[in-house]
């Protein structure tokens, strides 16, 4: 707070000062108040600036001459960035410019975010990455079509460190290659989804980036000979193997014996590993402080495992989903690894009260606890855990239905650092559970989805007291209605994401509280019957942020709430109009309007003709990138349009 | 000694010993154990050369035959032969009469024994001449009685079919006795059922028949090497270390090494590189070359006798598989001779029509490496392809600096194909310090065609001028987006630029 007074003496603080002072200011939305003071304030923002995401291409340029001193930019939220744009921005805005403020802000970029820039292809791509020559790390995560030539084209970033690469589904060994050839340096690389990736791919990249620290290799068809490369890393530290069918435990022998900085491994969901596996790298790596076991020990965890395991006295996460688990290995985990920090048991078998008394009595750093459908916990595990764990901050009891308010009552008193639980699926929890959980004061996710017994009472209390949610799910939740929402919106401003899906109480009143959640980026409101165009205006008008709308089988809307959502959403991204009565008009202008769309489910519009619906498609071709229609369309729809939708990297998907 | 003329002098030799009607020589003999061993490849060539001549001037190539080889003819054996003939039409009589006159041959061998027992003591002040004579004699004999024997089991062989228990023992008793005699007394068995062939052409046939046995002793050899060393004869005797000495080395002018075919019809004077395929063409000359004796292939026969291992030299001088090198290195057989001498010495005629570059003297190279010719092309930046990508990948390994090119890269390939040509003269220089770069003894595969030498230049220095070459990354991926003329000038330009300052180097 600053008077009129003081005022003056915040501008007589000097530059250094005030730069420090910035770059306290952690949130977004704060680092924006910050800069609409005062011009002197503004200067100190773009000065010291860093990082910049770009929302809407139309300002990059003016952006990129604002802040000179960049080191980061993520263009994974802008639409249509292509060959041709990046061009553009490389020779206008670039070195070859005549203004000295234009040039050089590729200059200073060492990080560059690309994820599902599907518009780029190789070209671009090599221009971007031989404009930046300090460029040190890239993510062109989920840009599906990327392939080799995509992959030579970032191998010309010679000083690149890191590098996210999944699900760029083109990729094989050749672009591998490539990179590892070109880009020495290489310390961290993503290669999930990378489906066409084989071994000789890794041998080489092992062979060639040997200060690799962090590698993913998850759900590739790599085999044992992949680890073997994998284990002559001796900087490695983390080992993303998820879901690698072909992997086994002769293939985790070799990183037994190899691999030794390794400090997180994950083979959760790797058909081929069991308990046998596990105890060579736990017998190799006694610093281990990460292992992610889930869903690969069906039988019970041996004995001979649980003796290894009582060497890992580093231990901070351990994750053991779908095991079956006896008591008895409760009490050897939590008596020798007391570090743990994080445990996950997600629909393990066996799970009992006692077994979690045991498990959390020596743990007492727990901080995040997956207890995801372990049906037979009662409210007496969760007192224990609230009385053992006092920094416990993420608890997940999904689906245990025999929690009630005692339980709540617990974690209210003693975790008062909760920020996030998930209820979903309890039917134990009512108001006055939900009145004890608001004491954590902390809470910023709370899920509550078909927790039918709450009722606008108990998210009053949660609206009163929880300030710093940032996300709700009340799927389901049948007794929620307009009057639980005018609490939440008196007290929750920080809501980003609300998940209303089939609460049928809501109306038109209570998407006028939602307005007034101006960070709302996120909101689910399938099967919402009361509501019409009035309630969408006014949730188009107050939530600016948003950019993700779920308004699936909300039939009553009418156009004048899509023209309100065209006319106001600048923002959104991500949309879902399927069984929507909206018209061909209303389409054509939501689609064309929203220049940020980038995703629609536009499925039974029963309002809409083919010719609305191909209008719409090429009012939006260039930016949208994946769009689900009606199956039938698919022959009526012109093919030039859907060629063009094809030649922008957009995915069709039929239904 | 030149093989060639041994081999003459040998066949000289032979034809006055075999004058003595009454017995073979040794020599002979031997040869009918194992042919393989002492008949080497000049003689298997000489003969059918001779043959092809003599049918084109004169076309009295049984005649001719005859005046050579009457003087091998043995009087017994003919009887044999006649009676053999009738036996081919399975007559229990005959048989019979076969089998007394073989008990009845016996018998006079035991007595001429019996004889030379007796004498022994009374010749004890005479030469051994007489000796070694009726030892000679009897070996004749013997082996007379087994091609008897052979032959009837031979034509027993023919008529089998009614499954009779005695043609089974007999059949069992021809295993015991070999292939290899099978097929030459079968011909004479072929010679005896069509006596109005008569004479000349009859008693012509038993050194005849020898060449081709050993022939297809030899024959099969190569045809094993054909099938499975074609590519690699060099290498494969590499981990053999046999000792100077201990090997007979033979060499061969290079006419033979080049002559398209080795088998000869004897008829009609076709050539054929295989004996399986002259025995196919023989079976259109008439009935008596379509018995399944005739058509046999002919099985090596494992002697007894420890034989002299065979090496040949390359008749190049100066190369290292010659035998006047320093640090020779034989070659293992007649094929491996023919595919190094091609592969060095001569000329690549064969140009794939695929690529028009790769140039091989070797016609089974060339298939192979149609076989292979676009398609899967693995290549490294430098320029080296690979049929395989995890060799590409090794190769990869090994350089610094080497990336793949990416395949399927039609951009890239255009100006590829240009460039190259331009950039030879630039790059010749290069080129010839790259032959020393690869190592000595790379200097003789002849697989590695000009232009991969030249690639590999590139390859070898890029490492070196990598870093100051490399600004934008145009060396190792020449392929600007915007346009095709652009970018392949761009690409020549890179690749000149590269080669210039490397030959400045």
């Amino acid at each position: 707070m600053l008077s009129f007074q003081s005022s003056k003496n915040v501008l007589s603080l000097t530059e250094d000062l005030l730069v420090r002072i910035y770059e306290l200011l952690a949130a977004e939305s704060d680092r924006k108040s910050f800069r609409l003071v005062c011009r002197e304030f503004r200067r100190i923002d773009t000065l010291t600036r860093r990082h910049l995401r770009v929302i809407r291409i139309e300002f990059l340029p003016i952006l990129l001459r604002k802040y000179p001193r960049l080191q980061s930019l993520d263009l994974s939220a802008c639409p249509h960035i292509d060959d041709g744009v990046v061009s553009l921005l490389l020779t206008r805005v670039g070195p070859g410019s005549n203004s000295p403020i234009l040039g050089h802000w590729a200059w200073g970029l060492k990080s560059l975010v690309l994820s599902r820039a599907t518009g780029l292809r190789f070209s671009g791509l090599e221009m971007l990455a031989r404009a930046c020559p300090c460029l040190e790390s890239v993510d062109v995560s989920y840009c599906c079509g990327f392939g080799d030539r995509e992959a030579a084209a970032l191998s010309s970033a010679v000083g690149l460190r890191e590098l996210n690469m999944d699900k760029c589904l083109q990729l094989t060994d050749v672009g591998l290659a490539k990179i590892a050839v070109g880009c020495s340096k290489l310390e961290k690389l993503s290669l999930k989804w990378c489906m066409e990736m084989t071994d000789l791919g890794i041998d080489l990249l092992c062979k060639k980036c040997v200060d690799l620290k962090y590698l993913d290799v998850s759900y590739l068809k790599v085999t044992n000979e992949s680890l073997h490369s994998i284990a002559s890393l001796l900087k490695l530290e983390v080992l993303g193997l998820m879901a690698c069918p072909l992997i086994d435990d002769v293939g985790l022998q070799f990183i037994e014996r190899g691999c030794p900085s390794l400090k997180v491994i994950d083979v959760s969901r790797c058909e081929g590993v069991s308990s046998s596996g596990l105890i060579f790298v736990v017998r190799g790596h006694r610093n281990l402080l990460e292992l992610n076991a889930g869903y690969c020990l069906s039988q019970e965890l041996s004995t001979a495992l649980l003796h290894q395991m009582k060497n890992l006295n580093h231990l901070e996460v351990i994750r053991i989903d779908g095991a079956r688990i006896s008591e008895t290995s409760f009490q050897v985990i939590s008596a020798n690894c007391k570090s743990l920090v994080e445990i996950g048991l997600s629909k393990c078998l066996g799970v009992t009260n006692m077994g979690i008394m045991r498990l959390v009595s020596a743990c007492i750093n727990l901080r995040v606890l997956n207890l995801t459908c372990c049906h037979s916990i009662t409210d007496a595990a969760i007192s224990a855990i609230a009385y053992s764990c006092r920094s416990l901050v993420c608890l997940k009891v999904e689906s245990c239905n025999m929690i009630t308010e005692k339980g709540l009552c617990q974690l209210g008193s003693f975790c008062l650092l909760l920020e996030e639980i998930d209820l979903t699926d309890c039917c134990g929890v009512n108001d006055k559970g939900l009145e004890y959980l608001s004491r954590c004061s902390e809470l910023s996710c709370l899920k509550l989805g078909l927790c039918t017994n709450i009722s606008n009472k108990g998210l009053s209390y949660i609206g009163f007291n929880c300030l710093k949610i940032h996300e709700l799910d009340l799927y389901r939740c049948t007794g929620i209605g307009d009057d639980g929402l005018e609490a939440l919106s008196n007290g929750c401003k920080k809501l980003r994401k609300l998940n209303l899906s089939y609460c049928n109480e809501v109306s038109d009143r209570g998407l006028g509280y939602i307005g007034r959640l101006e960070e709302l980026s996120d909101l689910e409101m399938r099967a919402l019957h009361k509501i019409t165009g009035v309630g969408l205006e006014a949730v188009a008008v107050g939530c600016k942020r948003l950019a993700d709308l779920d308004m699936k089988h909300c039939e009553k809307v009418g156009d004048s709430g899509f023209w309100a959502l065209a006319y106001y959403s600048k923002n959104l991204r991500q949309i879902n109009l399927s069984y929507c009565g909206i018209s061909d008009m209303a389409l054509c202008m939501v689609m064309g309007n929203l220049s940020r769309l980038q995703e629609a489910k536009l499925v039974h519009l029963s309002n809409c003709t083919v010719e609305g619906v191909e209008l719409a498609l090429r009012a939006c071709c260039v930016r949208i990138k994946k769009v689900k229609l009606f199956a039938p369309l698919r022959f009526m729809l012109s093919s030039e349009i859907l060629e063009i939708l094809h030649a922008r990297g957009c995915i069709i998907r039929w239904d | 000694m030149d093989l060639k003329e041994r081999v003459c002098d040998e066949l000289q030799k032979e034809v006055p010993k075999g004058a003595s009607s009454t017995n073979f020589n040794t020599q002979h003999q031997q040869k009918w154990e194992d042919p393989s061993s002492t008949l080497d490849y000049s003689t298997r060539i000489e003969p059918p050369f001779q043959a092809f001549n003599q049918t084109c001037q004169t076309q009295s190539l049984l005649l001719c035959n005859n005046q050579i080889k009457v003087p091998m003819q043995d009087g017994s054996i003919n009887d044999l032969l006649q009676q053999a003939s009738k036996i081919q039409d399975w007559d229990p009589s005959a048989m019979l009469n076969n089998l007394s006159f073989l008990e009845q041959k016996i018998h006079q061998l035991q007595d001429l024994v019996y004889l030379i027992i007796a004498q022994k003591g009374q010749v004890l002040g005479r030469p051994d001449e007489l000796l070694v004579q009726q030892q000679q004699l009897v070996t004749a004999d013997l082996t007379s009685i087994i091609i008897q024997l052979i032959s009837t089991a031979g034509s027993l062989l023919s008529s089998v079919k009614q499954t009779l228990s005695a043609a089974t023992t007999s059949l069992g008793q021809c295993g015991e006795f070999g292939g290899v005699v099978f097929p030459s007394s079968a011909q004479r068995l072929n010679d005896g059922v069509q006596p109005q062939n008569a004479g000349g052409s009859k008693v012509s046939e038993p050194p005849n028949s020898i060449d081709i046995t050993s022939n297809n002793g030899n024959e099969q050899n190569n045809h094993i090497v054909e099938e499975h060393e074609l590519k690699d004869e060099e290498d494969a005797e590499e981990g053999e270390n046999l000792l100077p000495g201990t090997y007979e080395i033979l060499q061969l002018e290079k006419e033979e090494i080049l002559a398209p075919h080795t088998h000869f019809c004897t008829i009609c004077g076709k050539g054929f590189k295989r004996d399986a395929n002259l025995r196919m063409h023989m079976r259109g000359h008439g009935d008596e070359y379509k018995t399944p004796g005739a058509l046999a292939k002919p099985t090596k026969e494992s002697s007894s006798e420890p034989t002299i291992i065979k090496r040949y030299s390359c008749p190049y001088a100066g190369c290292k598989r010659n035998k006047d090198h320093k640090k020779f290195q034989p070659l293992k057989t007649i094929l491996c001779v023919k595919n190094h001498y091609k592969r060095t010495h001569c000329d690549k005629s064969y140009i794939c029509s695929r690529c028009n570059t790769k140039k091989f003297s070797v016609i089974a190279d060339l298939k192979t490496h149609e076989k292979h010719c676009g398609k899967d092309k693995w290549l490294c930046s430098c320029g080296t392809t690979f049929s395989r990508k995890d060799k590409l990948f090794g190769h990869i390994t090994l350089f610094q600096g080497h990336t793949p090119a990416i395949p399927s890269d039609e951009i890239k390939v255009a100006p590829a194909g240009t460039s190259d040509g331009a950039t030879n003269k630039v790059g010749s220089v290069n080129f010839n310090l790259s032959s020393y770069v690869s190592s000595e003894s790379e200097v003789q595969s002849s697989s590695m065609d000009i232009k991969g030498g030249i690639d590999d230049a590139v390859g070898y220095f890029s490492p070196l001028s990598f870093d100051t070459c490399n600004f934008g990354g145009f060396h190792e991926f020449p392929r600007p987006p915007f346009d095709d003329s652009e970018s392949s000038f761009a690409f020549l330009l890179s690749r000149s630029c590269n080669y210039s300052q490397k030959s400045g180097e």
